[in-house]
């Protein structure tokens, strides 16, 4: 991994990280709003996992292993607020 | 022991075997990965029998902070990541310093947790206060405790690569550390949006 790709996937997850936050400052949490911050963290960690953790060329067992955790996690966390938003 | 781990040709492109580091830290990975999926789930599906509570309860958490916080964490993985970059360019002092930036991170993370932490207590808030505050300090001292376990690991393979004990050909054990340190910051990705945004 480049040290020049790496710079930029830093400041896109500062960038999304502001995102989130500002969304959260904005006022109303409607489902739009919490569909925008789970697929920004859902973006945030494919990167982590892709770029910093060199998942990106390691066989699809142990990549899908964690990217499976990390969308079961946010697809549950979806369905929970969606029940609280009926 | 390299820093390679086994790799086929696929496509055109090398597939490694084994994802970096040693394998049994990607197994107490999935393990810490499993277990705060089970209490990210736990709080969500607690949350919607007491949504008013929750809602309420998360105004008063301080969200800058939560926000600081997942800035100095992605930074400190970044700098991990570029600590990686470093030793297989064989620049181990260089290497040294990125890692003892991303322990300067950890730091920064404790700092803000202790003046997070300090604010509520001093309002005599607690983990028996209500539903919400168990399960916001709960969560966040489970993870806090993972990011000092991950500063610890740090802080051993900053001194061994600041006595040259790393090269472009052996530091399987940075990644070993590295793999860690970002499993501390990818559980952060999802309680920052989690606890201090969503309601």
């Amino acid at each position: 991994m480049s040290a020049h790709f790496l710079n930029v996937i830093w400041v896109a997850l500062m960038v999304a990280t502001v995102l989130t936050w500002f969304i959260g400052k904005s006022g109303q949490m409607d489902t739009g709003a919490v569909v925008a911050i789970l697929v920004i963290a859902a973006l945030k960690g494919w990167m982590i996992i892709y770029d910093f953790m060199a998942l990106r060329r390691v066989r699809l067992l142990w990549r899908g292993a964690v990217l499976g955790w990390l969308l079961a996690t946010l697809a549950l966390i979806l369905l929970a607020y969606w029940l609280g938003l009926k | 022991m390299t820093g390679t781990h086994g790799a086929s040709h696929s496509s055109g492109h090398k597939l490694h075997h084994y994802p970096p580091g040693d394998l049994a830290i990607w197994v107490f990975i999935l393990a810490e990965l499993f277990a705060f999926f089970v209490l990210f789930n736990a709080y969500a599906f607690t949350r919607l029998k007491h949504l008013e509570l929750f809602n309420e309860m998360q105004l008063t958490l301080d969200a800058n902070a939560g926000m600081i916080n997942t800035l100095l964490l992605i930074t400190g993985s970044w700098c991990v990541a570029r600590a990686i970059a470093a030793i297989k360019a064989n620049h181990c002092r260089h290497s040294a310093h990125w890692l003892l930036v991303a322990i300067g991170t950890g730091v920064g993370f404790l700092i803000v947790k202790y003046f997070e932490y300090g604010a509520k207590f001093s309002l005599g808030i607690n983990l028996d206060t209500n539903l919400f505050y168990t399960f916001y300090i709960a969560l966040t001292m489970f993870h806090a405790m993972h990011v000092v376990l991950g500063m610890t690991i740090l802080a051993f393979v900053w001194k061994k690569a600041m006595a040259g004990g790393y090269s472009a050909h052996d530091h399987h054990g940075m990644e070993t550390g590295a793999s860690y340190w970002h499993m501390v910051d990818l559980v952060w990705i999802i309680l920052f949006p989690l606890i201090y945004v969503m309601r």
